[in-house]
């Protein structure tokens, strides 16, 4: 009984991921990032892994949005706020457990998208932009206003990290596979949502609403199930960020937040899910080590270096970095599928054409 | 007789639009229409160019919204539904211009329309969606394409999945906009043929047909209603209307 289930669920697996280049390519870039803390790097290091995890999840859950669904939003930082804040609010005035905050900000981060969105929603294109750009500002003014319970410009801090339990030596690892491992959950939860059915509708929504509402599909409802997936999975990566940096502030809402999904989206190619989070992690990697320790130039050049890159990219190279290598290997894969089948002709021509 | 059961509310069209008038700004662009299409019937709208026949389309199927006047469907008034509610109740439309779901391949682009709900509770026992919108595509002659993303596939072909797509959702009546539009005379044929069969499969459907193709549409329906400046001007069989006045007038000019 077991040894059959397993047997099928080997196969499945061969079929579903081995025999998949790009897939498998994932899974060994994921395996290695399992088991990279044997190399025993610094501590900051693998905090910034773990920073790197979180802002994958945060650019993913915006391209399903926006690449697959077509809701231009440039105010995503208003769910990582939520989370962020709505964590450190729970744990500090009401004393929630950390696991209990995070989880009930996530849901709360789903609801407020469903609010908002109920009006932003009916806005089309640039102006949709413009509201959800607006969003995050409001925020910051809310988090001003209210100095007693949000901390002002101080923030809040103080509250427990996620393993108080464990030796401090041992936190930092076990905060790293906590989020590596959040991070393939919401990743594939993220990438079979944009491809389910639901994933269907969404992008008939992004090529033409009126043809998907002639289609019979509530349209409306498509839209605020797709912003408040994304804003769950958004909300939930800020409460766990606010933990790892033991600290909630009003950097968390800034244009600089809202610009890190669509810088990684753009890099990784728009509409791919898994190419803003390979981009994500270069991007923390490139931000937080590259031009901090090995060439350290001032914080204040790292965004413009990066939208100049973004501009070069949409330019020259649009589909972005994952569809470049997805690509590579199809090809790959598809001269392999001609030696299988054999005709020596076309490899004839293949050789004459390079 | 047909008066006094008019009143009683003994017949009942499938469709029926009453006094359906539509502005914009100055000009009149449906006038005062009032026709209605019955179970199994398959009438076509015909007229110049601006005659207002896609307007009347968008007033059916709930994109815009009339000044005044009803349009009825099985009895009931379906004015100010918004659009897809009105393809739940059993209306569906192609458009003019095709509207192909560019990044889905053309199967998919049917799924779309086996997800709404309609589409869905239409799905025969023990068939999944795609087997279903494989149906559907095996109807207008798409199979071949299915797996093609729906960018690379010609205008003859997006003007069929226009109507697979439409069809997914087995509606009562079926509103085609130019389905001969840009088709070359074999596409043409295919497609006459293909609208036949749909007839044929489900005989209560009623079908409206714009065309500008008179030759194509004339040996498909049974009804025809001349439009002219967004007002009825005649109504009657293919016969009739190739030997009416006034439309030789508004098509070929006063003598």
């Amino acid at each position: 009984m077991v040894a059959t289930y397993l047997r099928r669920a080997y196969t499945s697996f061969l079929a579903h991921v081995v025999d998949i280049p790009p897939r498998l390519l994932a899974l060994l870039l994921f395996l290695i990032l399992l088991v990279f803390p044997v190399t025993n790097p610094k501590f900051s290091f693998m905090l910034l892994l773990s920073l790197a995890n979180l802002s994958a999840i945060f650019s993913a859950s915006w391209d399903l949005q926006v690449g697959r669904t077509g809701l231009m939003s440039l105010g995503h930082a208003l769910f990582f706020g939520i989370g962020g804040y709505g964590a450190a609010m729970l744990i500090v005035f009401w004393g929630f457990p950390a696991w209990a905050a995070i989880a009930s900000s996530a849901l709360i981060g789903a609801l407020v998208a469903l609010a908002i969105g109920y009006p932003c929603l009916r806005v089309k294109g640039p102006y949709l932009s413009l509201v959800t750009m607006a969003l995050p500002l409001i925020a910051t003014g809310v988090v001003f206003y209210f100095k007693d319970v949000t901390g002002g410009e101080r923030g809040l801090f103080g509250f427990p990290r996620l393993f108080p339990f464990l030796p401090y030596a041992q936190q930092f690892l076990a905060e790293y596979y906590f989020t590596l491992l959040l991070l393939f959950a919401c990743g594939i939860a993220l990438y079979k949502t944009a491809n389910s059915g639901t994933g269907i509708v969404f992008i008939s929504i992004l090529d033409d609403e009126v043809a998907s509402k002639a289609c019979g599909i509530n349209t409306t409802r498509y839209k605020l199930t797709s912003f408040s997936i994304s804003a769950f999975f958004a909300t939930l990566a800020g409460a766990v960020w606010v933990h790892l940096l033991s600290a909630a502030n009003i950097s968390l809402l800034t244009l600089t937040t809202s610009f890190l999904p669509i810088i990684a989206t753009i890099w990784g190619g728009i509409g791919t899910i898994y190419g803003p989070i390979a981009a994500a992690y270069i991007l923390q990697i490139v931000d937080r080590y590259v031009l901090n320790e090995v060439f350290p130039i001032e914080t204040h050049w790292h965004m413009i270096i990066f939208l100049v890159v973004v501009i070069i990219v949409i330019i020259f190279w649009g589909r972005g970095l994952a569809r470049f290598v997805t690509d590579k290997l199809d090809d790959l894969t598809e001269e392999r599928n001609l030696d299988e089948r054999g005709p020596h002709i076309w490899k004839k021509y293949k050789k004459k054409k390079a | 007789m047909e008066e006094i059961q008019k009143e009683e509310g003994l017949t009942m069209h499938l469709l029926e639009v009453e006094n359906l008038t539509k502005r914009f700004g100055g000009l009149v662009a449906v006038d005062n229409v009032s026709f209605h299409v019955d179970e199994g019937e398959v009438v076509g709208l015909i007229g110049p160019n601006g005659a207002g026949k896609t307007t009347l389309f968008n007033l059916i199927s709930g994109f815009i919204k009339p000044d005044s006047g009803t349009v009825k469907f099985k009895g009931k008034n379906i004015i100010g539904l918004p659009p897809h509610k009105i393809v739940n109740i059993g209306i569906a439309r192609t458009f003019q211009v095709v509207r192909p779901f560019r990044h889905l391949p053309v199967i998919a682009n049917v799924i779309v329309s086996l997800k709404s709900p309609r589409g869905n509770r239409k799905i025969e026992w023990l068939k999944t969606p795609e087997r279903k919108a494989l149906d559907m595509l095996e109807d207008v002659g798409l199979t071949e394409l299915m797996l093609e993303p729906a960018e690379n596939v010609g205008h003859g072909d997006l003007k069929r999945l226009e109507m697979a797509r439409a069809l997914a959702t087995e509606p009562d009546v079926l509103l085609l906009d130019e389905p001969f539009g840009g088709l070359n005379p074999l596409e043409t044929d295919f497609l006459m043929k293909s609208i036949q069969r749909v007839h044929l499969d489900e005989p209560t459907r009623g079908i409206v047909i714009v065309e500008h193709k008179l030759y194509a549409l004339m040996r498909i329906v049974k009804k025809v209603i001349v439009f002219h400046f967004g007002a009825k001007i005649a109504e009657g069989t293919p016969e009739e209307i190739a030997k009416n006045k006034k439309v030789i007038e508004v098509y070929m000019g006063k003598e």
